[in-house]
């Protein structure tokens, strides 16, 4: 956890960032300390993923993907949406990372092989020594998605590489610096927008045990689901297409901890279960982890 | 003199691209993977139903076309085929990421090459969206910032587009398909459960049985979307080529185009599809057989044998091996480079005359264009023909709609044997998409990917042959070498996804 002191700065340096109004005491205090020249910017960095979470984050409704990254954020780079590209593009990196471009947040989306380098290198630096200097210099960590909090599919049963996620990779490292994790396969765009807006708003967000805001990963899928009575009345899905509760198809809603019941996908259109599909619990720690624990239990086996 | 232009930005992952410059001409040019996972390991031993979500992670971009590919190659080892509304769902929802796919290509990934977003400073007009974002960068460009007007700023040096109401028209146009392409995910959603990352696919169909609410929805944002790409999209196409009509003749490939076909009218296996698929080699179209394809590896960070089949491939990382490059295999059709993607999907349909749209609209721009159909081999080209896909797949989308027999199921339930094996092949946005898999004990024993930018990003195979994106490098005129934007125009036109070519 930062201290006091640490998000103050963090969260003053955001508020400037997203141009929120309207603070309450002490963050607008802090904020007006803040020359608007040097806010933070958001620096994202992509490790082994597959821009999942970024093609996420641009699915957002309210406020919409243009708004966010011209007048809620300022986003120093991005791989998908950077004009500058090459020697210029690493040249912006590492004067960031160098602490010589001005205060930043160091985005992660995708897990650190950190067994094998070279499986992920941006420019000619490794990722695991980027990281490593922007632990230096950064504001603050934001690890986006199951691969950058957990390792996800890459770290999973049967990985190759040691895929980690950030917090494991700090703490390998002996490099004591908080990360808010955001999980997911992919992420809310909601989850990591509005973790920010509520920092600015209101302060740090309750974080559950494992370093997620409470507001979006404190109850259970299944205790929410609109198909929690007829768990309760014993209605059971047999097979795909059934109503009832889809549990017996393997449904993961009871181990997992995340607000999709309420908030629902890709502008309120739908989710998983409202699409008749088992949740496969990708907001949970333990997503995909094991080559035992499969997703489903609908299949009837033939001898 | 060596360049090297990674990191690439404006695509999916991590590439590099070495080059060679001779007196401003690129004299060789080495495409560089440069981030590895292993899912075919990972996949190794588990649940053969946790493959179409497992593999969907190769790609948050193209998730769907990996959950289709996996569900036909399951249907395939299953011995089993959907019910007609399961394959028309299938058919839904990977067409609509098709769509929003090809507008994200254009305008997020590839317009800033061409449009000159300066112009923006000079909008005299009252739009609010382009007086915002006028604002914006006029504050930007005052600023004391390192780095003001990230992420547009800074950019290459390059001639970018010189008409002012063309640039700020396309750039009123990126800001609107950032709005567009969100409503295609959310089509695709309807019957996916989400996007990225859908649920609701399953070998054998869809998780939800669809009603007539689900259907109108569906139809009410494919039909804006399929506005945007009349009304926008093909304009502003049109207008970049007219500018940089040098580009017909830019980023051609020196090999052959292959084509899995997409989109099935029938839920057979051996279904006719909306396009067809096929192997152009030597002029000649062939019927593909998945058999003839081998991953070369001799310059892949591989210590596995080389050249092995789809069915006995193997996956053993060498970080150090001697002379390899990249973590790209080098895939070959009968020992033979091929481009896959929108130019080869067109060409090998409109060779075989499969699809009278695809054939009119062809002879159509390439008349406006001042083309033929060879030119399609191109950056333009392949831009054109992903327009081309957009159109034909967004009519073909709203037709399948009118297929669907509302309440009635859309999956089989699943009956899986304890072993069998099965390929599904199909076309992702990027080209044509391979999956192998293989059950023994009701678990997965292998499971193969054979994908679109592993074939266009293919380093040089056992012979020496370079890959595609190589070759069409490979002789490209370049005015400033360190900075190269031609070289990052072909790049682009390819839409590489290395998430995708490695995994």
């Amino acid at each position: 956890m930062m201290n006091r002191r640490e998000f103050m700065t963090m969260a003053a340096a955001l508020g400037a960032a997203f141009g929120v109004t309207n603070l309450p005491e002490p963050v607008a205090a802090a904020l007006k300390q803040i020359d608007p020249q040097t806010i933070p910017k958001l620096l994202y960095l992509q490790g082994q993923s597959c821009s999942g979470c970024s093609i996420s984050l641009l699915q957002a409704q309210s406020p919409s993907p243009l708004t966010l990254i011209t007048k809620y954020s300022q986003l120093a780079f991005h791989a998908d949406l950077s004009a500058t590209s090459g020697s210029q593009a690493m040249n912006l990196i590492e004067r960031y990372i160098a602490g010589d471009a001005g205060p930043y947040i160091l985005v992660l989306e995708g897990a650190i092989p950190e067994k094998m380098p070279s499986a992920c290198v941006i420019g000619d630096k490794s990722l695991a020594s980027l990281l490593e200097s922007a632990a230096q210099t950064m504001a603050a960590a934001v690890a986006i998605g199951a691969c950058a909090c957990d390792g996800g599919i890459p770290g999973a049963e049967g990985n190759l590489t040691g895929a980690i996620g950030l917090p494991e990779f700090f703490s390998q490292r002996k490099i004591n610096k908080s990360v808010i994790q955001i999980r997911g396969c992919s992420v809310h765009p909601d989850w990591v927008w509005q973790t920010v807006v509520h920092l600015v708003k209101i302060g740090m967000p309750k974080l559950n045990e494992i370093g997620s805001p409470k507001l979006f990963f404190s109850r259970t899928i299944h205790e929410t689901c609109p198909r929690y009575h007829d768990f309760q009345q014993e209605i059971f899905a047999a097979k795909l297409g059934d109503s009832g509760c889809l549990f017996q198809l393997g449904c993961l809603g009871p181990q997992t901890k995340a607000d999709c019941s309420s908030r629902w996908w890709n502008g309120g259109q739908t989710w998983c279960i409202n699409a008749g599909a088992p949740c496969i619990g990708c907001a949970s720690p333990l997503f995909a982890r094991q080559k035992n624990m499969p997703f489903y239990r609908m299949k009837k086996r033939k001898a | 003199m060596k360049i090297e232009l990674g990191p690439l930005s404006r695509i999916e992952g991590h590439l590099n691209v070495k080059t060679t410059i001779t007196d401003n001409v690129v004299v060789d040019a080495q495409c560089v993977g440069e981030m590895f996972r292993g899912f075919e390991v990972i996949l190794r031993g588990r649940d053969p139903l946790d493959a179409q979500q497992i593999t969907q992670r190769i790609c948050g971009v193209c998730p769907y076309a990996h959950a289709i590919a996996s569900s036909y190659a399951q249907e395939n080892a299953y011995g089993i085929t959907p019910p007609a509304n399961g394959r028309i769902l299938h058919n839904l929802i990977q067409g609509a990421n098709h769509l929003y796919d090809y507008l994200l290509q254009f305008y997020q990934l590839s317009a800033l090459d061409f449009i000159d977003i300066t112009a923006i400073v000079n909008y005299k007009g009252s739009d609010r969206e382009l007086v915002q974002v006028k604002d914006w960068v006029k504050a930007e460009l005052a600023s004391k910032k390192a780095f003001p007007g990230a992420p547009f700023l800074p950019r290459l040096e390059g001639q970018y587009v010189k008409n002012d109401e063309i640039n700020i028209g396309a750039l009123k146009h990126y800001l609107e398909a950032m709005e567009i392409q969100k409503k295609g995910n959310r089509a695709a959603a309807i019957f996916g459960g989400k996007f990225p990352h859908a649920t609701g696919i399953f070998p054998g169909g869809c998780a939800q049985n669809p009603t007539i609410d689900h259907i109108s929805a569906y139809q009410s944002l494919i039909e804006e979307v399929r506005d945007f790409i009349h009304q926008k999209y093909i304009p502003d196409l049109l207008a970049v080529a007219q500018a940089f009509p040098e580009y017909w003749h830019i980023g051609q490939s020196r090999g052959g185009f292959m084509s899995f076909g997409l989109l099935p009218f029938n839920p057979g296996r051996d279904s006719k599809r909306l396009f067809a698929s096929g192997v152009l080699l030597d002029d000649k179209i062939r019927a593909v057989d998945f058999d003839r394809i081998t991953e070369d590896v001799k310059y892949s960070r591989y210590s596995s044998a080389s050249g092995l089949k789809v069915n006995e491939g193997e996956l053993t990382p060498a970080p150090d091996k001697n002379e390899a490059y990249t973590w790209v295999k080098a895939p070959r059709y009968d020992g033979q480079m091929v481009e896959v993607g929108p130019a080869a999907r067109v060409m090998v349909d409109y060779l075989q005359g499969n699809n009278k749209q695809v054939t009119d609209l062809v002879d159509r721009f390439a008349g406006i264009a001042g083309i033929s159909a060879k030119e399609l081999n191109s950056v333009l080209g392949r831009h054109l023909c992903r327009a081309i896909c957009a159109v034909v797949i967004a009519d073909f989308l709203l037709n399948e709609t009118e297929k669907i027999d509302p309440g009635a199921p859309a999956a089989l339930e699943l009956e899986i044997p304890a072993s069998g094996e099965g390929f599904g092949a199909t076309e992702a946005s990027r080209g044509a998409l391979l999956h192998y898999i293989r059950l023994q004990d009701h678990k997965i024993e292998k499971y193969e990917c054979v994908v679109p930018t592993t074939w266009n990003c293919s380093p040089r195979d056992d012979n020496g042959n370079p890959g595609a994106m190589e070759s069409a490098l490979i002789g490209t005129k370049v005015a400033n070498p360190a900075v190269q934007i031609e070289s990052v125009r072909i790049v682009h036109s390819f839409d590489p996804c290395l998430a995708c070519a490695v995994h």
